[in-house]
């Protein structure tokens, strides 16, 4: 244990990462702010709010550099400028799935956010840009027990000027009485003449508008660079969790709170100052679900677009011999390692998709298992010499293990808020890894060695490799199957369709979604342990949250509560990047048009439109058969619910 | 109470009348896919107060939301003071006067009593000053600073019409203002309804309470099933008594 006195700091020490903290909390509560009004009146959640605050930095910068234009004019020039094409943004593209479900909101705004930080990237490298705090604000003061800089309290007294002046507006104007009166009932207020959709565009715009204000006055602490804004909108999603989603009170208390238990936890516990957020909301879901601020949240019942009326492709026997025939030869025509990778993902899609497809729960922050196992497997295989399938089942069963125990604070929400609380907890392990010491930290474990299969198979070869990750994969899948058609996987639909009904049912729906978490988990897991193994590599971009990010986009190109899709997105995705690896930072501005144009007009992926065209051309060939024999059509294409 | 049935015109030959404040003609809605209002016509003059009645899920409330615009999939045509809005939106049509009190009253729970009742913006000039407002609904003066959801039932429908007569509407929407309520507060809620009346407010109201209605409405259209089945004017319900109960399927 650590014994506190003899740790104690000194005075200015301890007043100065008060001091960081609070600079932190400012940022924090600027955010959240700006993301709890969002999500009131718009009800999505903004996660393209960290890459508007990135803008902000950036365009401060730009405006500096190229323009000459200093920090003051900036103060008002920027958060105008990113206001400005956030509103052309909820014009053009939030405006159209505010009527379906919300999952759907959070993966238009990632996207959008992966296409900012991609040009971003793109046009100013990921290196920190250096940008000075203009002189009335530069130096500092010696208040005798401490040296305060000017510049860290300017931040402090203006974030709180704006958070009052911001909460101030909400609730004692006009404006705001709108404001609040249109997140309770906007088609209400449209009715007594308020224009609510100019309303919601100037909200969005003006929450931007704080985020890029936060950019500006982030500038001159933080290096400016392309990345700022992501890490930054993780940690803000555990204050918001933690704060509870609806409230503004909340929002700043938790942002400034939360700001200044992280500088606490550096100076008495350093290695655990980057979690130290993480545990806290851990412990607010465990004993207040809703947040310290929020109210019990309405039910939310998942309405993901899954095809219904489609045709099983795995119900007939000739298309599934013929999948294995081709998964058999695919070796010959393709690169073998290339296919690997495609299983592997193959594998970590169905993962998510089983949770999301079939129970509604949007993961994410399946990197956690993913790359959790990847490190335990190449670290059980190359230091302590097991064999791969020691490994390989090592690494799957932490991932259950860190399923169940991830799994059972999840369930407490629902809807969105899980989705926030996966991605924070999934940002925890990251930071773990990238501390804990047989990580390896930026190298990973490299050069793990595939070793031979139950001694005898030497695993070295490439095609070896393929079909012995093929036979994993299988195996994996065909757990899935069994799942989906077994009564579990029945009752695990009820609930993705109607929670309540279930619970009124007698259904203990909280074991219910837990064993599915922990199951999902586990199959990632194996996906990683077995990536690990093929590529004999475990490293930080297993477990980085863009890796989750990506399983869903798999899930989604491929086709949501589809047993195929999944293998039909990872290898459209994995292909992309493979033969597109050339456009380097163009690479997340592709994947994120493909996220935001999915969820525009395609969310069933191919593989749901695809069962849906055959099922459609099934049953009309159907009725001309039964039309001219009298057979009945129910009997001749089989309705499956795959 | 004050009798104040003013002797009702004809069901028919209202067109191009000057004083015409709404015409509906073959106006259909639709819920998602459900098709739930086909085709149906009807007129409200200025200074009347004309009822919807059928039974529960007969399209009332549909008719209202469809003329107000909060039901978007609407077709046919609504004219209010001589424009047509059928594809306009809630607001605009709004602002032309039209003020809507829904059954679910929607009274705002994060909002005071106060905020609730200045939230509409005032449509046009001529609405009820608060003075007028505080002699009608006495109790909404003492609860000035509650918030929306601490409000009974027959208050916060109160709350509901008063905040629209704030606004100068010039056409009441009700639907069901009854519904629900203690006897003693329909009673307030009638005798408010007959002021509005002596005052000149048009009125188109969804109502089951048929006592209620009889002594105040001009006319009645009959709802069922999406179409209106039959037209009587104020002065027939007591006559007709029977045949009302009939479609109410008392």
């Amino acid at each position: 244990m650590i014994d506190f006195f003899a740790t104690f700091p000194s005075m200015p020490a301890l007043m100065g990462q008060l001091t960081v903290g609070l600079v932190n909390g400012a940022f924090y509560a600027m955010l959240s702010l700006g993301l709890a009004i969002i999500f009131g009146l718009l009800k999505i959640i903004n996660f393209a709010h960290g890459a508007q605050y990135m803008l902000g930095a950036i365009v401060t910068y730009v405006l500096l550099n190229q323009l000459g234009i200093g920090y003051w004019p900036s103060l008002i020039i920027v958060p105008v400028v990113v206001a400005a094409f956030a509103i052309l943004l909820e014009r053009t593209i939030l405006r159209r799935i505010y009527r379906i479900d919300h999952i759907y909101s959070l993966l238009l705004t990632f996207g959008i956010a992966l296409i900012i930080e991609g040009v971003t990237r793109n046009y100013f490298g990921s290196a920190g840009l250096p940008y000075y705090a203009p002189e009335s604000l530069s130096g500092g003061v010696n208040l005798g027990f401490m040296f305060l800089p000017i510049y860290r309290a300017w931040v402090i007294v203006a974030s709180l000027l704006v958070c009052f002046g911001t909460w101030y507006a909400i609730e004692r104007t006009r404006l705001g009485v709108y404001l609040r009166a249109a997140t309770e009932n906007p088609s209400m207020v449209d009715a007594f003449g308020i224009n609510v959709p100019r309303l919601i565009s100037l909200t969005y715009g003006f929450s931007v508008g704080l985020a890029a204000l936060a950019g500006v006055m982030a500038a001159p602490i933080y290096q400016v660079n392309p990345n700022m804004g992501s890490t930054q909108i993780i940690i803000v999603f555990a204050v918001v969790v933690v704060g509870g989603m609806g409230s503004i009170r909340g929002a700043i208390f938790c942002g400034f709170l939360l700001g200044l238990t992280e500088g606490l936890t550096k100076v008495f516990y350093p290695q655990a100052s980057s979690t130290i957020i993480f545990v806290i909301m851990a412990i607010v879901l465990l004993f207040r679900p809703a947040g310290l601020f929020g109210r019990k949240d309405e039910e939310e019942t998942s309405q993901t677009e899954v095809a219904e009326e489609s045709y099983s492709f795995l119900a007939n026997p000739y298309v599934t011999l013929a999948l294995i025939a081709c998964a058999l030869a695919a070796p010959f025509l393709f690169y073998p390692l290339f296919l690997v990778k495609v299983l592997c993902f193959a594998l970590f899609a169905s993962a998510v998709n089983l949770l999301l497809g079939y129970g509604g729960l949007l993961s994410f922050g399946h990197a956690a298992y993913f790359g959790g196992s990847a490190y335990i497997t190449a670290h059980s295989v190359k230091v302590l010499g097991l064999d791969p399938v020691s490994g390989i089942i090592a690494g799957t069963l932490v991932a259950a293990l860190l399923g169940l125990f991830i799994g059972w604070l999840a369930i407490r929400r629902q809807g969105i808020y899980f989705a926030m609380v996966t991605l924070a907890f999934a940002q925890m392990i990251y930071f773990l890894a990238v501390q804990a010491p047989f990580t390896g930290g930026e190298d990973g474990i490299q050069a793990v060695p595939r070793g031979a299969l139950f001694g005898v198979i030497d695993l070295n070869s490439n095609l070896a490799i393929y079909y012995f990750v093929l036979g994993i994969i299988l195996l994996g899948t065909l757990l899935v199957y069994r799942t989906i058609h077994s009564p579990f996987g029945n009752v695990l639909t009820g609930i993705r369709e109607n929670e309540k009904r279930m619970r009124s049912l007698g259904y203990n729906v909280a074991r219910y979604k837990l064993l599915a978490f922990v199951l999902s988990a586990a199959l990632a897991g194996l996906a990683g342990s077995t990536k690990s193994i093929a590529f004999q590599l475990a490293s930080l971009t297993d477990v980085h949250w863009a890796m989750s990010g990506e399983a869903i986009l798999m899930v989604i190109v491929g086709g949501v509560g589809t047993i195929l899709g999944p293998f039909v997105g990872a290898f459209v995705v994995s292909g992309i990047e493979h033969y597109l690896a050339g456009v380097g930072s163009w690479l997340s501005v592709i994947q994120g048009m493909v996220f935001v144009v999915c969820v525009l007009v395609f969310r069933r992926g191919i593989l749901g439109e695809a069962s849906r065209l055959v099922y459609a051309l099934k049953r009309h060939r159907a009725k001309t058969v039964s039309r001219l024999s009298s057979v009945n059509f129910e009997q001749a294409s089989g309705k499956t619910e795959n | 109470m004050l009798e104040t049935s003013k002797t009702s015109s004809d069901a028919t030959s209202l067109q191009d009348a000057p004083d015409l404040l709404l015409a509906v003609k073959d106006l259909e809605a639709w819920y998602g896919e459900s098709h739930v209002l086909h085709g149906i016509d009807l007129e409200v003059r200025r200074g009347q107060v004309v009822t919807l009645i059928g039974r529960n899920g007969a399209g009332k409330s549909t008719a209202l939301k469809s003329m107000m615009g909060v039901l978007e999939k609407r077709a046919g045509s609504v004219q209010f003071g001589g424009v047509e809005t059928i594809t306009a939106p809630a607001r605009d049509i709004a602002k032309l006067g039209m003020g809507f009190c829904p059954e679910d009253r929607a009274i705002f729970a994060s909002l005071t009593v106060r905020e609730n009742l200045f939230l509409p913006p005032v449509v046009r000039p001529g609405g009820m000053d608060i003075d007028t407002i505080y002699q009608l609904f006495p109790n909404l003066r003492e609860r000035m600073n509650s918030w929306g959801g601490q409000l009974s039932g027959g208050e916060q429908q109160m709350l509901a019409i008063a905040r629209i007569l704030r606004t100068g509407a010039t056409l009441l929407l009700l639907d069901e203002p009854t519904e629900g309520l203690a006897p003693v507060i329909i009673q307030q809620i009638a005798h408010t309804i007959e002021l509005l009346k002596e005052r000149g407010m048009t009125i188109l109201m969804v109502e089951q309470n048929l006592h209620f209605v009889s002594r105040i409405a001009d006319r009645h259209y009959v709802l069922e099933d999406g179409n209106i089945v039959d037209v009587l004017s104020g002065t027939d319900v007591e006559a007709n008594h029977t045949r009302l109960q009939n479609y109410l399927g008392l």
